[in-house]
């Protein structure tokens, strides 16, 4: 295994499962049921999470907030995230650190805004990007960032 | 105790068992993820039954019971052996895994508990036995049943308890 991989690179080493893995991926930050911008605080908090940064939050050309980007650490305490966004990063802290410990009233939370299909696509999503950062994570990639756990 | 269901599956029935599930709520999502499974499975890389143990024992981290219930009919064809699943799960007459069923199950270990503390002598021996297709292949193949099978458990209706079951690669 070599470090200093990125996303792509991963993907890009073994095409022939690589290539429709990207495609699952983005299929998901494309999907109509679970805005991407949430997402890509999702994906900002799963880094946060594993004591990481990402390479890249979102797909480029998605329009992002930096400061409520810079923000989600402190998401429980800070009024500019949306009940949208809450019940979404809650479902996000607890899947990521034990997918058994979810309880019904968090999924219902993200279903009140968006419905099973939503939330569907917000549990492939966490388990797609949080799978990916995990192999980044294996593989030593260099542009992965440690940083101080919160 | 089982779980209850936490979203309805698609109504009309289409007779596939992933587009037919929750997931099939999703239909370009669920198109990408039916072409990634069978790549995992078709890659020609891995044998089917190193998938297989790799799979299994991703399931005693997510907890999975339906995944850990599942036996793939081309692991089996490829000549899986219950006492190694038993090795992996805790179960009856297990039978020793080879060191290179050893590092796979490592492998998946070092995934999900620790992803970003791989030890120096784990990732020698990983790579003085597989080829880099080979744990490329592993680690794509381990991303994707994590992703599928915490999203199982996320979703709900897990039973307490299932059963062995051989099932065909859904396509």
């Amino acid at each position: 295994m070599s470090a200093g991989s990125s996303q792509q690179e991963l993907l890009e080493r073994l095409p022939v499962v690589g290539q429709p893995f990207g495609a699952l991926r983005d299929a998901l930050w494309q999907q109509a049921y679970l805005p991407a911008d949430i997402l890509a605080l999702c994906h900002q908090r799963i880094a946060q999470l594993h004591g990481a940064k990402v390479d890249e939050v979102a797909p480029e050309g998605l329009a992002l907030d930096p400061d409520k980007l810079a923000a989600v650490p402190h998401w429980p305490d800070d009024s500019r995230f949306s009940a949208q966004e809450r019940a979404c990063l809650a479902f996000t802290e607890v899947y990521v650190q034990d997918c058994q410990a979810l309880s019904d009233d968090q999924a219902e939370a993200v279903k009140a805004h968006f419905g099973d299909a939503g939330l569907v696509a917000l549990v492939q999503a966490l388990g797609v990007l949080d799978s990916l950062l995990r192999l980044q994570l294996m593989q030593g990639a260099a542009d992965i960032q440690r940083q101080e756990s919160d | 105790m089982g779980q209850r269901p936490r979203v309805t599956p698609p109504s009309g029935g289409s007779g596939h068992l992933i587009r037919d599930s929750a997931l099939g709520l999703v239909p370009g999502v669920v198109d990408a993820l039916i072409e990634l499974n069978s790549a995992v499975w078709d890659a020609r890389v891995l044998s089917p039954a190193e998938i297989e143990l790799a799979r299994l024992e991703n399931a005693q981290h997510s907890g999975c019971v339906i995944c850990r219930a599942v036996r793939y009919d081309v692991a089996i064809a490829d000549g899986l052996e219950e006492g190694k699943v038993a090795a992996i799960q805790g179960g009856e007459d297990p039978l020793p895994l080879s060191p290179r069923e050893q590092l796979i199950q490592a492998f998946v270990r070092q995934f999900n508990l620790d992803p970003g503390h791989m030890p120096d002598a784990l990732r020698d021996a990983l790579a003085e036995e597989f080829t880099g297709d080979e744990l490329a292949h592993l680690g794509l193949l381990v991303a994707y049943f994590s992703a599928s099978s915490r999203g199982a458990v996320a979703l709900g209706g897990m039973p307490a308890e299932m059963p062995r079951i051989e099932v065909p690669i859904p396509r």
